[in-house]
């Protein structure tokens, strides 16, 4: 396929098919470096933070939270919005940008769609450890019972239910089968006789035989148009757990594709800082170039300077409804006690990425980890915006209150924080993080070395 | 590959001047026939809005896949940079009607005598000079970054500079930020103050994602339009695909929007906003509902298939169905405030639409006419020719 | 067990063209092992389009109607509630519901049935010819019939560039 000399090449250095391989498995061999360890250490005493905190919460139940009668969401609803934000980058670049054929995305996609199926796990845990009684979680699920009772399918949190494992499943499966060509790779580059089985059998018996690449590409692309609205839809229905209510501040029309947009922006800031360490410490370079890093950043302005306007319209939405208490509840964000977070939220989200104007800052990688990290406080902010500063001041003066986190709370944020890196590393050891075999389709339209050939 | 320059057919002149005769007859028989100066401005707003709306979105086009890098879409890009062309009309035909007693009869809050207290809050907004400095405002934005891009883009024709491919890609970012905001500014300022007490945030977008379908199916229509008359032969089956994507996609995601909108109001049943809904399902029954079947169910079973996608067989009967779709959208967006009972599909809104579409064309084949046809010389042309799609 | 050879190619437009070349001279080729989907390889191989796509719609529209239809059979014959002073019969609300299921049973429907259509799945035993089939190697296997010389189809590949060229029986 033609591909214009004025592009950049998406694989750097001159390479050939067994050196693609060598390099993306590379990762896989041997024993891990240090660095690998340390992180694991502090991951994983994170996620014990996070066990202790579900202990408490469990057996002392909700009280050793920091909710109250006003304030009844508050942490837990927060951090299982940004971890289902953080989990729409993956399904965005394997199957939107996939229908839109933005080739850099095979750099991405794998580690990135790895990323989701975990973020969506860390937003999954916090509704389960809210119930109180885990044992009784299956209860949101419509199954026949003595009761004769079946689930409320009025309520957009049953809808959340049927979303969020509607997209882990098919996120999972979208993921898995993208992933068997690779792991068809590394069942045959492997040497020794244990890691053959095990990877004989995720293999599913892959061949690459023609007619099943044939068959690949076809469901690739149909489920890639099933994953495309599916990504919205996720968004959009936990937008209708706030937005179906009537709290001024949760109730309006714009939140669920601002919420899809928010989600992209907050999705692509997390893949941003987990490939610009991960490129470095793997060695993949060559693959995960500045390019690339410059068409995540130019994603980051258009979802964050979507965003910014979802704000502004909200806000004059807020004065020009002529509703007092929609008024009061925007003037309330901005200037009210919970002020602070309503301008980290505005600084982080709308205007550190407007940064990314500049070329020289977009091409610049400590800027854009430094700038990936402020969009991902700023979107966990946002979240909190949202849902502590419309509820702390009721209709009835005598209600109003402040609210605290208590450590078991925080304990189980960072607990999804460690979960999410323990499995991010343990992934980095286990599956080859770039697809092999879509590198290769690209390797000759997009490779350097055929660039340069091109051009003599 | 010749230029594929063409001197505008004399037929189609004809056809198209004949069009805008049939509405001045109609604009002059609802004048005279007692039509009521209401619906008669109605009418001209909503057809303005919507030419105007389908306008920009050729100009987005072009920008947004300028910003893009993508590839494909310059074998039509002319067809994008020609609908730009009609944006000043459609400006002067706007501040023609607003200055000639059209705002008055359109917009509530420019009555000074009866203004409740809501409609006092929003004074600082909704108030005759502002609004003008706003419509100011946006034309001049659209019309300079249209002319400016199309300049650009004639000149990137000549060598293929480099230079103006970076400067094309600059006009078009500043054109989709500035379009970002106006595009939603100005649809709360023309549309939604017509009902004036009524609010919603989501507004905006949504009336952009109808004039995105519309203005797809019109470079859809055009496209057409041109190949029968045996030119855009570098346009294949796989550049109609992509179009026919596009049409069924940003169908879906209208129908999307339209969804938030509506599911939000209606689970939350507040009275300030259910009211909108409540006006039109009583009163525009049959145009709300037949407003989902013609722009989400029937693209949505037609476009399905990838044969459908490719074929104009399919393709331009669904444009003309989405078109007309948007406009009876559009209808059901204006007439119930604007009009009120008395309004009704007759000789005044066919004829005048049809007089719009005439002048629509008549100004966009000029422009087509002015340029080559096949941006030869772009950076990307060459990727545009080979490629091919799945599904 | 019939007999087959294989014989590989290190890249991709010398298998195109060397299919092409096998087929001028009669010889069918019997299934080609690439380590990524080799655009123009379809047609190289005849293939038709994959009826896949029928079955995602098929299960797709499975999926909506029972979950729309198991709404309502809920909330208006099984155990009518009232919520909110919403309609028994409540569509706007079944939306969501309604489309997560269809999404679902599409993705999952098309999903088993390539994995059965193309006999793999956990575990599946197949056999494979060449190691790097998976890595850089793009593998030729030419069923041997009946009547055939197997030195004369050996020659036929060697001709149209193959390399590597073996005999299994």
């Amino acid at each position: 396929m033609y591909v214009s000399p004025i592009r950049e090449p998406l694989i750097k250095g001159n390479k050939d098919y067994s050196q693609v391989t060598k390099d993306i498995l590379a990762p896989m061999a041997g024993t891990p470096s240090k660095y690998w360890y340390m992180g694991m250490t502090i991951a994983g005493a994170a996620a014990l933070f996070g066990a202790w905190a579900s202990f408490m919460t469990v057996f002392y139940g909700i009280g050793t939270w920091g909710t109250n009668k006003t304030i009844g969401w508050a942490w837990d609803i927060t951090n299982f919005v940004w971890w289902v934000g953080i989990g729409h980058a993956g399904t965005f670049i394997s199957a939107i940008l996939l229908l839109f054929r933005q080739k850099w995305r095979t750099s991405i996609n794998r580690s990135a769609e790895a990323m989701t199926l975990i973020a969506i796990a860390c937003a999954g845990f916090f509704p389960l450890i809210h119930m109180g009684r885990l044992l009784l979680g299956f209860f949101i699920f419509p199954y026949p019972n003595t009761r004769a009772l079946w689930v409320n399918f009025n309520s957009p949190l049953l809808w959340d239910v049927f979303a969020i494992s509607t997209y882990f499943a098919v996120s999972l499966v979208f993921w898995y089968v993208g992933l068997i060509p690779d792991i068809g790779t590394v069942r045959d580059k492997a040497k020794d006789k244990i890691r053959k089985a095990i990877y004989g059998f995720l293999s599913f018996g892959w061949t690459g035989s023609a007619k099943h690449w044939s068959r690949h590409e076809t469901i690739s692309l149909i489920l890639a148009g099933l994953a495309a609205p599916l990504v919205l839809s996720v968004h959009t229905i936990v937008s209708f757990d706030f937005a179906t209510s009537v709290i001024p501040g949760w109730h309006t029309t714009i939140f669920p594709p601002y919420f899809v947009s928010g989600a992209i922006f907050s999705g692509f800031a997390m893949v941003l800082t987990l490939l610009i360490v991960t490129r470095k410490a793997l060695h993949l370079e060559d693959y995960i170039t500045v390019n690339h890093v410059e068409s995540m950043n130019k994603i980051i302005i258009l979802t964050g300077s979507i965003v910014g306007i979802a704000y502004l319209t909200e806000f004059f939405m807020a004065w020009y409804s002529g509703v007092e208490y929609e008024t009061y509840a925007f003037f309330n964000r901005a200037f009210g006690p919970y002020a602070w977070a309503y301008w980290i939220m505005m600084t982080c989200n709308v205007i550190t990425p407007q940064l990314f104007w500049f070329k020289k800052i977009r091409t610049n990688l400590v800027a854009t980890f430094i700038i990936s990290i402020f969009v991902n406080i700023g979107m966990w902010f946002e979240r909190f915006v949202i849902v502590v500063t419309s509820l702390h001041r009721d209709y009835l003066p005598s209600s109003w209150t402040m609210y605290k986190p208590t450590i078991v709370e925080v304990g189980l944020y960072v607990g999804t924080l460690g979960l999410f890196f323990t499995l991010f590393l343990l992934f980095i050891r286990v599956f080859p993080v770039i697809a092999i075999a879509e590198i290769k389709s690209v390797l000759k339209s997009s490779g350097e070395h055929q660039k340069h050939a091109d051009h003599e | 590959m010749e230029n594929q320059s063409f001197t505008l057919p004399k037929k189609l002149i004809n056809v198209a001047i004949g069009m805008v005769i049939i509405g001045l007859i109609s604009l002059a028989y609802g004048y005279f026939g007692g039509l009521g100066g209401e619906r008669i401005a109605a009418n001209l707003l909503m057809n303005n809005v919507y030419f105007l709306g389908i306008a920009l979105i050729g100009l987005f086009f072009v920008a947004v896949h300028a910003i893009a890098e993508s590839g494909w879409q310059v074998s039509v890009q002319r067809i994008g940079e020609a609908m730009s062309a009609f944006i000043p009309v459609a400006g002067v035909l706007m501040a023609l009607l607003f200055i000639l007693g059209g705002m008055h009869a359109l917009y509530e809050w420019t009555h000074a005598d009866h203004m409740d207290a809501i409609l006092l809050k929003k004074a600082a907004y909704l108030n005759i000079p502002f609004f003008s400095i706003r419509f100011a405002v946006y034309f001049a934005g659209w019309i300079v970054l249209a002319h400016l891009i199309r300049k650009t883009s004639a000149k990137l024709d000549l060598n293929g500079e480099i230079f103006y491919f970076n400067r094309l890609r600059m006009l078009s970012a500043l054109f989709i930020v500035f379009y970002a905001v106006t595009s939603v500014t100005s649809s709360w300022d023309w549309l939604m103050s017509i009902d004036a007490h009524w609010f919603s945030t989501l507004y905006g977008w949504y009336i952009f994602s109808g004039m995105l379908v519309s203005g797809v199916a019109v470079l859809i229509i055009i496209l057409f339009i041109l190949k029968r008359m045996g030119l855009m032969t570098h346009v294949n089956d796989e550049h109609v695909h992509d179009l026919g994507k596009y049409l069924f996609g940003f169908s879906i995601f209208w129908a999307y929007l339209w969804f938030s909108q509506y599911m939000l109001i209606w689970y939350a049943n507040i009275p300030e906003e259910t009211v909108y809904f409540y006006t039109r399902i009583n009163q525009f029954g049959t145009i709300f509902y037949l407003n989902l079947v013609l722009n989400l169910v029937v693209p949505l079973l037609l476009l399905m298939t990838r044969n459908s996608k490719r074929m104009f067989l399919v393709l331009l009967p669904v444009a003309i169905v989405v078109f007309i779709g948007h406009w009876i959208d559009l209808y059901q967006i204006v007439m119930p405030g604007a009009v009120g009972e008395e309004a009704g599909i007759g000789l005044l809104e066919i004829g005048l639409t049809i007089g719009y579409a005439g002048l629509f064309l008549l100004v966009v084949f000029r422009s087509l006419s002015k340029h080559p046809l096949v941006p030869k010389n772009h950076p990307l042309y060459k990727e545009s020719l080979e490629y091919h799609t799945n599904y | 067990m019939n007999k087959y050879i294989t014989a590989y190619y290190n890249d991709e437009e010398d298998l195109l063209k060397g299919i092409k070349q096998l087929k001028s001279k009669g010889i069918d080729v019997a299934d080609v092992m690439t380590p990524f989907p080799v655009h123009g390889l379809d047609k190289a191989l005849g293939f038709r389009r994959s009826r896949l796509t029928r079955v995602a719609f098929i299960g797709g529209a499975i999926g909506g109607l029972t979950g729309f239809l198991f709404q309502a059979w809920v909330f208006t014959k099984a155990y009518p509630l009232n919520f909110g002073g919403k309609p028994f019969f409540a569509v706007p609300s079944f939306i969501p519901v309604t489309f997560e299921m269809t999404v679902l049973f599409a993705a999952f429907s098309m999903v088993i049935a390539f994995f059965i259509r193309s006999n793999i799945g956990p575990g599946a035993k197949t056999i494979i010819h060449d190691e790097r089939s998976t890595d850089d190697r793009f593998l030729l296997v030419v069923d041997i019939q009946e009547d055939e010389e197997v030195k004369q189809v050996e020659k036929a590949l060697a001709e149209a560039g193959a390399l590597g060229i073996q005999f299994k029986a």
